[in-house]
């Protein structure tokens, strides 16, 4: 299952709006068992380690850590949030 | 004589800021066409930029920042008076829908993939004032925001007059001793100002991006403490260094070579 995160806007900062964004997922997604969940960055401008982190929290907590990956993106803004967050 | 009025001119403006053609004729005792004959050379030459247009006309200094007014709003003691009008963000809502105005930035040289990396930093310095200070605002409420771009340059001041870094990470940490050192903790170690919510990645973020590249600085000052990253740290620190320091609240500056 394939999350396009550009449909939650192109400027994704702050944690109340990664919060939020969590939230309208999980209502929205109906993965089956052992289904990975790909957050997909394309058409995204800028995500900042607050709002990326919110949202890998969320999933990650109802979906289990392995089966929620970020795609691989150019968007450097992306890869080092990452780097933070995974640290 | 021609260099030595020149040099005289670039004095002037260093001192002062923000030069009219009128003052610098006052100054100098010599004719407005003069005046305007080093003043187009030196625009030519990229030492000093032309503002604004008519009688309203200030020459500056290429490459430094304005930043007078968020400085002297960020030390007021009591509520400043007057009306910041579009740098101010009262709230998270505005202060993200200006965020976007970054964009712009690539129509004056920023390169495409250094844009996402600025708004993300400025995204999360923006964000910590309303996340630490909701609620508990001095008086002000909501963060000063504003970018200008000068000679390849790009700065980027954020300020708020909330409670300060201390403040916020001495509820969490009563071990830290000072603005100092809670600045220090802030930008280089993992500790959430919002415990028990896991958080406090937002400012190493911050570091990590300003150091990793070649031409980029931030400082940050709050209260009687001042911490500096990157090659143009120093820079920053030096800018945020000539005003008196927050009484209490937070103010951010991070310049960004586009060169």
């Amino acid at each position: 299952m394939r999350i396009a995160l550009k449909s939650y806007g192109t400027i994704l900062t702050s944690r109340p709006a990664g919060r939020e964004a969590a939230l309208s997922m999980k209502a929205h997604i109906h993965p089956v068992p052992g289904e990975m969940i790909e957050l997909d960055f394309d058409g995204v401008l800028s995500v900042g380690p607050s709002w990326l982190d919110e949202v890998l929290s969320s999933l990650r907590g109802d979906y289990g850590r392995e089966r929620v990956i970020c795609l691989p993106t150019k968007n450097f803004s992306v890869i080092e949030s990452l780097r933070v967050i995974d640290a | 004589m021609k260099t030595e009025t020149r040099n005289n001119i670039l004095q002037i403006i260093k001192k002062r800021g923000g030069v009219r053609p009128n003052d610098l004729k006052k100054e100098l005792g010599i004719t407005p066409q003069a005046i305007h004959r080093h003043l187009r050379s030196m625009v030519a030459a990229s030492e000093i930029e032309v503002i604004g247009r008519g009688p309203k006309t200030l020459y500056y200094i290429a490459g430094n920042p304005r930043l007078d007014k968020v400085l002297n709003w960020s030390a007021s003691n009591d509520r400043p008076a007057g009306d910041p009008g579009e740098s101010n963000c009262e709230t998270r809502d505005v202060f993200t829908a200006r965020l976007s105005h970054l964009s712009s930035l690539t129509k004056t040289g920023l390169k495409e993939e250094d844009l996402s990396l600025v708004i993300s930093v400025a995204g999360e310095i923006g964000n910590n004032c309303f996340d630490h200070n909701l609620g508990n605002w001095r008086d002000v409420p909501g963060c000063w925001f504003e970018f200008q771009v000068t000679a390849g340059r790009l700065w980027i001041c954020i300020a708020d007059r909330g409670q300060g870094v201390f403040r916020s990470l001495r509820r969490v940490d009563p071990s830290i001793p000072d603005d100092q050192s809670a600045l220090i903790t802030a930008f280089e170690k993992t500790l959430s100002g919002r415990a028990p919510e896991n958080r406090g990645n937002g400012l190493k973020f911050v570091r990590n991006i300003i150091v990793v590249g070649e031409k980029r600085g931030v400082a940050c000052r709050s209260g009687a403490g001042i911490v500096d990253y990157g090659s143009l740290g120093q820079e920053c620190r030096s800018v945020l260094a000539v005003h008196p320091h927050p009484p209490i609240g937070t103010v951010t500056l991070i310049l960004w070579s586009m060169i």
